[in-house]
């Protein structure tokens, strides 16, 4: 045997001795939650804020003595945006006994569901996986708990019509998509509201990863001149979005980016506050940093003698993640009740989670009330401005179009 | 494998030519499959089994890349799209007309070879980093054209749904089900490859591949071999894609994107290029890297990086270690996993008078 | 089809001039490479992004002002392409095609790991002493950005077409690429031209980088603009320094042309796509592409 051979050969045993030890440990009085997460793959400028912020979450309710004397331990897992790598968390975090899940990422989410039904264990997937999952007897494990890309496009174009004084009759909208399903899936509920308020609809792809897009931009601004502009774009095409209207001088003002495109870092990205001055951004959870749960977490990292960490600085993103944190929570709270102190099984947790509403965690959370049939509680946003250096609020939860929403979430194959 | 032979002397090319010369070979082989087999759906939990599942699926796609890249020296970087060609034809047989999985997993090869003849013409004119470029930029064409064409892809969620594989009226839905299914098409794709590389086929990739204008010399077709070649390593892709897709539950084009098909290189070239036992090494390496070295950080993270952020840490560590060892792979044991496996075997044969 | 507005046509055609330079900027580094060592780099777009993380990375850490975490990407690529070239790419000298693109694959993901490993993940921006405000030209405006990059793009050409006709080291490092064993017999020191291929390589990726990330801003993403090199170095040929340059301004005017007027008759963005159907039909008709050298191959 040559020597390179034996040093892979120690290395290959070390590898295994690991493995060894890597039994899993269980404790009394634990609930599991199993959380996937992407930190290294394509949408990682998400997962690296919503993921630390989720377990800040869980820290703090453990801090304070858990749910009634339940710990929770949450188990992340990085899928890196692939499928037979969320399939593998999923089977771990099963066999760990999770009770809850998250998944991240919309193909992912779809191919899991199966799963689901048949293992029956509540999921949330907040901000991306279908639409259609809204309805909870088609879907009745998976928990989008915020507004859908449905109804974040119904919104955008309410948010619209009272910019414009009210009514959209010939008004022209640019619909400024990522060409990939998630972008796309919007349309259908654009092209119903065309029919219903009588604007001109024209949509304008923009292929992944969107790192370049004059063209789209030049079209947009050159030549259909819109009067108002909704852009539902991913990872880094936002910020180019952005910074490429503002050049063309577009007045931001007049732009609504859907949930993915609408957190500090693209503003930061697109050249800071200064340029994205009245950029409006639809937001599922309370962007800004003035929550008192958000205080909690500061004084958590103070006691442990820490800096609260820098992913605090992208609110928008690290509320979301407090928002599904903290309904995960809510749930497991509410599945304790019915199960009489008892562990909870997921069927309970399932119950827990549709019995959720009056729950504002200070104004970060929307009035959600989700129920057997609605997992989506409703489908509230809130439009927050760029104005002065922050996010600014621009208007109360609201939802909108809903017989339009509902009614395609019914008929939706 | 497992054993030391003596006195091992040829009388006939079929005895030369046998893939197991000696009955205690074919008694290990037997062994291992049956442990494999038999044993461990039996004897697994859900977990490892699904683990187990997908090492399969890849081995499948490992073996049908190895005939192109490791037997024919072709270069593709199209797997993924091959890939996603046999399951949307698979999903599409079967939310339509309802077809059966002995009819949907060779639908989706067969269609997935065409497509990969159709990619593979270039071939005839280009080669090397060339080549690999006209499969890349295939790769962006067929993913597009599954995103924008709604007949193919079924809606603009471009994802099918699809039940389970239904076997004499069972529907398979436990992972052991479904592992005795996978393993039914690995053992199909392990015979059918071992066989392929003995033939007048696999022998023409391999002039092909050493040289192929003296191959042409010599009178091998090279346009018609590396055709075949193409088309006999997308039919193992696209049925890769079905088998996927079946297990999954869903056709989605976004599951076969650019970095499967880097997957799918990284295993043939750790696992040995132009080896069958190096395929299935190099499909198992590969899926396991990331769970294995996610279980070891996990274990161990804390004291080798005491104070670091680990959820974060992990991921990234993970994909530096992916990188890393393919290029030691190459820069130290270009012959990958199959040849380190030969020197351990070769040593144990002498052992103890290893001179 | 859309009605022909010359205006519009006028503005899609200088973006993608000034686009395709900036596309030319990653893809001389790619034909650097290929031209001295023969070696293929699949980890292009991930140096690009590797020096972004560099220089924004320094600016934040150390509070760096531009002209020197602009300095320090450079030698920091500079020190990245030496010992790339020692530890990966010179034990692979003489062995298949296929090697050398893994091992830029895996060296791809490894500097993406590496990156936030060692910068953390956050978005950044790369802030340049620049104005903000669009140039106007005639009819058109130019964003500076964009401008600086195709400045840049045009004065590596000069510079690298100066320096392989008329520089002793270009003279050699054609020598090299032509046949090794010719140049080594001839007395040139082949690795140490292959190192200096690399280091030129890294400068030109740092310069990318700090173009590119001001543009759209430093995170792994930016490693994404690397997939925009092959149909450019294909068009122009892997090479030629002058190829790499008409490649991207080819590229980039035919997918402004084809997001201007394609996409509205298709529905769905062929920005991306048009230029690798080109790329296709170039490879059957002249694989060499336009300024390309035809190699003749013997048994």
């Amino acid at each position: 045997m040559t020597k390179r051979s034996r040093s892979v050969l120690a290395l290959a045993a070390g590898l295994a001795a690991g493995l060894a030890c890597a039994a899993a440990r269980a404790d009394d009085k634990v609930l599991i939650i199993g959380d996937q997460c992407d930190r290294t793959g394509p949408t990682q400028i998400v997962g690296t804020v919503l993921c630390p912020a989720m377990q800040d979450y869980y820290r703090l309710i453990n801090s304070k003595g858990g749910i009634d004397g339940w710990t929770i331990k949450a188990d992340e897992i990085d899928n890196a945006y692939k499928v037979p790598e969320a399939i593998e968390a999923y089977e771990r975090q099963k066999q760990m006994g999770a009770l809850l899940m998250t998944f991240y990422g919309t193909p992912q989410t779809v191919a899991l569901n199966q799963r689901l039904e048949q293992d029956k264990i509540p999921t949330t997937s907040p901000g991306f996986g279908i639409s259609a999952a809204a309805d909870g007897k088609r879907f009745p494990y998976l928990f989008p708990i915020a507004a859908t890309y449905w109804s974040q496009a119904a919104a955008a174009v309410k948010f619209a019509k009272d910019q414009l004084g009210g009514s959209l009759k010939g008004k022209k909208i640019a619909y400024i998509y990522y060409d990939n399903p998630a972008g796309k899936e919007a349309m259908p509920i654009l092209e119903a509201l065309q029919k219903q308020e009588g604007y001109e609809l024209r949509t304008f792809a923009v292929p992944p990863p969107g790192v370049e897009m004059g063209a789209q931009i030049i079209d947009v601004t050159q030549r259909f001149r819109p009067d108002f502009v909704i852009m539902h774009l991913f990872g880094r095409s936002p910020s180019v979005a952005i910074k490429g209207l503002k050049g063309a001088g577009f007045p931001l003002k007049k732009v609504v980016g859907l949930v993915w495109a609408s957190a500090e870092a693209d503003i930061l990205a697109a050249g800071g506050w200064a340029t994205a001055e009245g950029y409006n951004t639809l937001q599922f959870a309370g962007a800004g940093d003035d929550y008192p749960v958000r205080g909690e977490i500061k004084a958590m990292y103070k006691k442990d003698g820490k800096d609260p960490p820098k992913e605090m600085a992208d609110t928008v993103v690290y509320n979301r993640g407090l928002l599904q944190a903290s309904i995960q929570v809510e749930a497991l709270r509410n599945a304790l009740k019915i199960s009489g102190g008892q562990k909870p099984t997921t069927e309970q947790v399932k119950q827990g989670m549709e019995q959720i509403k009056d729950f504002t965690l200070g104004g970060l959370v929307p009035p959600l009330q989700i129920t057997a049939d609605d997992h989506e509680g409703g489908g509230w946003v809130r439009i927050f401005s760029v104005k002065g250096g922050k996010f600014a609020a621009a208007t109360d939860w609201f939802k909108a179009y809903r017989d339009v929403v509902e009614h395609a979430v019914k008929t939706a194959e | 494998m497992f054993h030391r032979e003596a006195g091992v002397f040829k009388t006939s090319y079929a005895a030369d030519m046998a893939l197991y010369p000696l009955p205690i070979a074919r008694w290990t082989v037997a062994v291992l499959a049956g442990l494999f087999i038999v044993v461990a759906p039996l004897a697994l939990g859900t977990y490892p089994l699904s683990i187990l599942n997908l090492v399969l699926i890849a081995v499948v796609g490992a073996l049908g890349l190895n005939i192109l890249v490791g037997y024919s020296g072709q270069i593709s970087i199209g797997t993924g799209a091959f890939m996603s060609v046999g399951a949307y034809t698979a999903a599409n047989l079967i939310t339509h007309l309802h077809a059966p999985f002995w009819l949907a997993v060779p639908a989706g090869g067969l269609m997935a070879a065409l497509i990969g003849a159709i990619v593979g013409i270039p071939s005839l004119r280009i080669k090397g980093i060339y080549l690999a470029i006209a499969t890349l930029a295939a790769q962006l064409i067929i993913e597009w054209t599954i995103n924008h064409v709604q007949a193919i892809s079924g809606g603009v969620q471009a994802s099918i749904t699809i039940p389970r594989p239904t076997v004499f009226g069972m529907a398979l839905k436990s992972e052991a089900q479904i592992y005795c299914f996978l393993m039914f098409f690995v053992v199909l794709a392990l015979v059918a490859t071992l066989n392929l590389v003995r033939s007048r086929i696999g022998r023409a990739f391999v002039a092909i591949r050493d040289q192929d204008i003296a191959a042409e010399i010599i009178g091998i077709n090279i346009f018609r071999y590396k055709l075949y070649a193409f088309a006999i390593s997308s039919f193992f892709a696209g049925v890769t894609g079905v088998l996927e897709s079946y297990y999954l539950g869903i056709a989605n084009y976004e599951q076969f994107q650019i970095d499967v098909s880097i997957d799918y290189l990284a295993m043939v070239i750790i696992g040995g290029l132009g080896s069958v036992l190096g395929s299935v090494f190099g499909a198992i390496f590969v899926t396991l890297l990331p769970i294995v070295t996610r279980l070891f950080l996990e274990q161990f993270g804390s004291i080798l990086l005491p104070g670091a952020d680990l959820l974060n840490v992990i991921p990234n560590l993970r994909l530096v270690i992916f990188g890393g060892l393919i290029i030691f792979f190459l820069v130290v044991e270009p012959e990958g996993l199959n040849r380190l496996w030969r020197n351990i075997r070769n040593y144990f044969r002498v052992w103890p008078f290893s001179y | 089809m859309p009605e022909f507005d010359l205006q519009f046509t006028l503005y899609l055609l200088t973006n993608g001039v000034m686009i395709g330079l900036m596309y030319a900027l990653i893809a001389l580094g790619f034909v650097l490479i290929y031209k001295a060592t023969d070696a293929i780099n699949f980890a292009q777009g991930e140096f690009v992004m590797f020096a972004g993380f560099i220089a924004a990375g320094t600016a934040e850490l150390i509070h760096a002002p531009f002209w020197i975490a602009a300095l320090l990407a450079i030698g920091g690529m500079i020190a990245l392409g030496f010992a790339l070239e020692r530890v990966v790419l010179r034990p692979l000298i003489g062995r298949p095609v296929i090697a050398v693109v893994m091992a830029t694959i895996g060296l791809a993901a490894v500097l993406r790991g590496g990156a936030v490993l060692a910068f953390g993940a956050g978005t950044r921006n790369i802030e340049m002493p620049i104005p903000d405000d669009p140039i106007p030209l005639g009819p058109v405006t130019l964003p500076p950005i964009e401008v600086v990059g195709a400045g840049v793009s045009l004065v590596f050409l000069a510079g690298f077409t100066w320096f392989f006709l008329k520089s002793r080291t270009g003279i050699a490092m054609r020598a090299v690429a032509d046949s090794q064993q010719v140049a080594m017999a001839m007395g040139i020191n082949v690795r140490r031209y292959f190192a200096f291929a690399w280091a030129m390589a890294g400068i030109v990726s740092a310069l990318g980088g700090i173009v590119w990330g001001a543009l759209i801003g430093v995170d792994n993403q930016l490693a994404l603009v690397g997939l925009k090199v092959f149909p450019v170095v294909i068009l122009g040929g892997l090479d030629s320094v002058i190829g790499a340059v008409v490649g991207g301004l080819i590229v980039g005017i035919v997918e402004n042309l084809a997001a201007g007027y394609f996409d509205p008759l298709v529905g769905g963005g062929t920005k991306d796509f048009v230029p690798y159907l080109l790329m296709i039909i170039v490879l059957m008709v002249r694989p060499e592409g336009i300024f390309g050298r035809r190699r003749i191959e013997r048994v």
